[in-house]
């Protein structure tokens, strides 16, 4: 019975015990002296329970920005010649992107038909209260922006009250995409300030990078849904060259940036880069999603020719996969994160020594 | 009307689980199954969606008197929502079903929450979490509709030893700190107040305790956060990358033919 204490399963260290003369635990909480001890190891905090439909909207949020940032600068600043296709490929893909990210929110809810009450407040300590105005300020404006594209295009000719064109093709089309551009950034980003902005040590230690990481992932996703459609297509080389530019830079950021959580995150990383969602992340983010693609491009600029379309699709695929893939992992590593009580104490008490 | 909490004195808690049944009956809440789960006495194992007072067991050696070798001493500790000063599940809900009622305690208004769950993973204690079954997220109300009726909450009316004191925030405090004097006396002086007077980002706890362990033996941060203090420095370095981000996006769409 003396042998038996209340620490089961743990194996390490067991029960501080505690003299009465020792001052009593304040004193080691204030000083966070020793190990801290587990209720038999059971987690401290809760998991977010979000599933693939999440995953979903993070990538296609992030996808829908990049894009729109792209087809935006390409018309401010790119070719309005050389550009068409590209501009009218970023738009569309972010109106595709914009139509599903609220089916797949939408499906997550435990209480769907709840989904406007979203929209009851504005409350700037919510991350996800400033992300679902985001998202609904860049879904409206893409839309517009889209639908201007779609009456450039003549695809609503076919309405019978002829003003709906008239009126789209007239809107002050760069100073609405510039704004739904900010409206964009923002949607790519918050999603990695959402998951920080939570109890969970692996995205709570991470608030400095995972903005910035979501971010340059949508941009990085945008940019290679534009240059898939674009590979296989005739004359679009001017487009394609200026284009895979941005995508090596935006890769790059992003290789950078995840080095950078190494050290950030020390053992807190575990569940990111070990085990099943550490191979995943490793081999189909970091390696296939964003070293090879970089690879792939940087040989067929050595050899002087210019890539085949087909090397441009497998480029893009890849890239997408890979930032699929990046959103999969974070959300799956939070869940280990979350389970792991030693993980909460270790978190806690390096914040707190960060505030000395 | 002041500020209402809990006291919660673990030194007199007898483990006889009234409060997790009067808790259960009163609010109605479905059983979570039957596992035993070896854990000393504990068979709930934590908070959830539907269990709103939770008993933690700990047994251990510790020598009490001198003169005797060992004895086994049990902590008993009936967990339930801090209700904290600066709630972390409160601030992230975006749809604002959480609120500050008027007795001052963070109350979930189920005919408002969507189920969206960002107050799970926000609470630093591990305690508001969702019901798959029903959608919508659930914690303690501190029976919010008995003290409307100016009764006390289930668990502290069940409670046989007054291990759960509820009442006003300020008198609960002078008597938990009169307390812990009593208790330094007697030569226990392991006993401290987890939720009062505290330096954290979290702030106090309405509903604050008497333990006599480090709290994370209680499954218990010792120093939580307020995740939201996290907030500023990602939008920062997020602000600051989209704006190098576009200007690096902008020179290479850049042409010279118009």
């Amino acid at each position: 019975m003396s042998e038996h204490n209340g620490h089961q399963g743990s194996g390490r260290g067991g029960i501080k015990m505690l003299s009465p003369d020792s001052g009593g635990p304040r004193e080691a909480r204030g000083g966070l002296a020793g190990e801290q001890n587990t209720y038999y190891d059971l987690p401290l905090v809760k998991r977010a329970h979000w599933r693939w439909e999440i995953v979903t909207y993070f990538f296609l949020g992030g996808t829908a920005g990049g894009a729109y940032l792209a087809a935006t600068l390409a018309d401010l600043f790119g070719s309005r010649e050389q550009d068409k296709q590209l501009i009218r490929l970023g738009r569309y893909i972010a109106l595709v992107g914009m139509i599903l990210s609220p089916i797949m929110l939408i499906k997550d809810l435990g209480r769907p038909a709840r989904f406007l009450h979203m929209l009851r407040i504005l409350k700037f300590r919510s991350v996800m209260s400033m992300g679902t105005w985001a998202l609904t300020m860049f879904g409206v404006l893409s839309g517009l922006t889209a639908s201007h594209q779609m009456a450039q295009d003549g695809l609503l000719n076919w309405l019978p009250a002829k003003f709906i064109p008239r009126l789209l093709k007239a809107l002050p089309i760069k100073l609405i995409e510039s704004i739904g551009s900010i409206f964009g950034l923002f949607v790519a980003m918050y999603t990695g300030v959402l998951l920080a902005a939570t109890a969970i040590p692996l995205w709570g230690r991470s608030r400095r990078i995972l903005g910035p990481l979501f971010l340059t992932s949508g941009l990085s996703t945008g940019l290679a849904a534009i240059s898939l459609f674009l590979s296989p297509q005739r004359k679009q080389q001017a487009s394609l060259e200026r284009l895979e530019t941005a995508e090596n830079i935006a890769a790059t950021v992003e290789l950078g940036l995840i080095a950078a959580l190494i050290p950030t995150l020390g053992p807190l990383g575990k569940p990111l880069f070990k085990g099943k969602i550490g191979r995943l992340f490793t081999s189909g983010t970091i390696g296939s999603g964003l070293i090879l693609p970089l690879l792939i491009r940087l040989l067929w600029h050595l050899s002087g020719r210019k890539p085949s379309a087909a090397t441009g699709i497998s480029a893009s695929l890849l890239t997408l996969a890979g930032g699929y893939i990046l959103r999969h992992a974070w959300i799956h590593a939070g869940r280990a994160s979350a389970a792991d009580p030693d993980a909460v104490h270790y978190y806690n008490e390096h914040e707190w020594k960060g505030k000395q | 009307m002041g500020q209402k909490g809990f006291f919660t004195d673990t030194t007199v808690c007898i483990g006889c689980k009234a409060c997790e049944v009067a808790c259960k009956q009163w609010n109605q809440l479905p059983s979570d199954g039957y596992t035993f789960t070896g854990n000393s006495y504990d068979n709930t194992q934590m908070l959830s969606a539907t269990t709103w007072r939770h008993v933690a067991f700990i047994e251990r050696p510790r020598p009490i008197t001198q003169g005797v070798d060992k004895a086994t001493n049990w902590l008993m500790m009936s967990d339930v929502c801090k209700h904290c000063a600066n709630p972390g599940c409160l601030e992230a809900c975006p749809t604002g079903a959480l609120i500050r009622n008027e007795f001052d305690d963070v109350y979930l208004q189920p005919d408002i929450c969507n189920g969206c769950g960002y107050c799970v993973p926000s609470c630093p204690f591990g305690v508001v979490a969702m019901n798959e079954n029903d959608g919508r997220a659930f914690k303690c109300t501190l029976c919010y509709d008995r003290q409307k009726d100016g009764m006390e909450p289930a668990c502290a009316k069940a409670c046989p030893t007054d291990s759960i004191i509820f009442g006003d925030l300020d008198e609960l405090h002078e008597r938990a700190r009169k307390r812990v004097g009593e208790l330094h006396e007697r030569g226990e002086s392991n006993a401290y107040l987890y939720g009062v007077d505290e330096d954290t980002s979290v702030g106090n706890l309405n509903a604050f305790f008497l333990l006599t362990d480090r709290p994370s033996t209680y499954n218990l941060p010792e120093k939580p956060k307020l995740p939201q203090n996290n907030i500023s420095e990602g939008f920062l370095t997020g602000f600051a990358a989209a704006a190098l981000l576009t200007l690096a996006t902008a020179f290479s769409l850049w042409s010279r033919k118009k």
